[in-house]
């Protein structure tokens, strides 16, 4: 196989989406626990992001980072620092982070008004 | 038996996160070398590739007139993910070997189900030794469906004989829930099946037998 000398050869253009500026809200129950999660420490921020993959194509990826190489916007939300990478933007402008408190399938959910349909856990959507 | 080009498009995508991306969208348990099958929501195909490792890289082989539309499919699921694709297709030709195939210079050959698929440099051309009519009937003897006849963006891959590309235990991807709601009830439509001729509706023709995908019995 020749791979055009691999990194060397010529990508395919992608043509990004558009950054948004996002906006998010974060319910009270959500807040509550994420104060539980990060204690006094305010060091670290709650990542939000989107990967490929899921029943409906694309999931929700959540963690909790002290920096990351993923170039995104911070919004400060109820006393966190949120991260929202740039690339993920056009699907995350206007969500609301909550957190359900149930014993199967309970914890952080994502209220996005951008997917069109999500799959029954709520991990992924399009 | 012999040796058939096939009208093949070479993906090379790069980046640590090129194989669970791959993964990640498709039906096929994909930890390395292997054939796979994009799906879109409806559980319907969007092509069937072969995956090779190429060092840090892998390489996606699948059909010349799915490309375009699998390419959509992939460039719009790269978000914050380290995965670079590069279309590598002119640098290289793609064939189709019935019989065992000896990796020489130039060239990268695994072993499928459809028999040995060598992706051969452009500087190390080989020469087809079957007609199409002659692949279409090893085809047709071994029941193996192939991109623009059995495998098409109308049926699934239960449909045209790639029941054994579907992961039973993997985790979620684009149509998993339909296939395996399909694969627990039993009740999968149409199947692949091989019949002596005349066949209304073949979808491979052969001097004596074809295949076809008809509503499977109990269905």
């Amino acid at each position: 196989m020749d791979c055009g000398t691999c990194d060397s050869g010529p990508a395919i253009v992608i043509n990004a989406p558009q950054v948004v500026q996002v906006e998010l809200t974060m319910t009270q129950k959500a807040t509550e626990m994420l104060e539980d999660a990060f204690g006094d420490d305010r060091s670290h921020a709650l990542l939000v992001g989107v990967l490929s993959g899921g029943c409906s194509g694309y999931m929700y990826d959540l963690q909790i980072v002290e920096n990351t190489d993923i170039d995104c916007q911070e919004i400060e939300i109820n006393g966190f620092r949120v991260l929202v990478p740039n690339a993920s933007s056009h699907l995350l402008n206007g969500i609301e982070i909550d957190y359900v408190d149930r014993l199967m399938g309970g914890g952080f959910k994502i209220n996005n008004p951008n997917a069109s349909s999500s799959c029954g856990c709520g991990e992924s959507f399009s | 038996m012999g040796l058939f080009q096939l009208d093949s498009y070479v993906l090379l995508l790069s980046g640590n996160d090129c194989l669970t991306f791959v993964d990640g969208l498709s039906t096929n348990k994909v930890t390395g070398t292997c054939t796979t099958v994009f799906t879109d929501q409806n559980a319907r195909i969007i092509d069937m590739v072969d995956v090779i490792t190429v060092g840090q890289n892998i390489a996606l082989v699948g059909h010349a007139g799915y490309k375009d539309i699998l390419l959509s499919h992939l460039i719009s699921k790269i978000l914050q993910q380290d995965v670079t694709l590069r279309d590598i297709t002119p640098n290289n030709k793609v064939y189709l070997s019935t019989e065992q195939w000896t990796e020489r210079e130039g060239m990268t050959v695994v072993q499928t189900f459809r028999g040995w698929l060598i992706v051969a440099s452009h500087a190390f051309p080989l020469e087809s030794t079957m007609t199409l009519e002659e692949f279409n009937d090893y085809r047709i003897e071994n029941m193996i469906p192939h991109q623009g006849y059995e495998i098409t963006p109308n049926v699934h891959p239960f449909n045209c004989g790639l029941e054994h590309l579907v992961h039973e235990a993997k985790g979620c991807y684009i149509g998993q829930e339909i296939l395996t709601r399909m694969r627990s009830r039993g009740r999968q439509g149409k199947e692949l099946v091989r019949l002596p001729n005349p066949v209304v509706g073949a979808t491979t023709i052969g001097a004596n037998h074809s295949l076809a995908i008809v509503r499977k019995k109990g269905d």
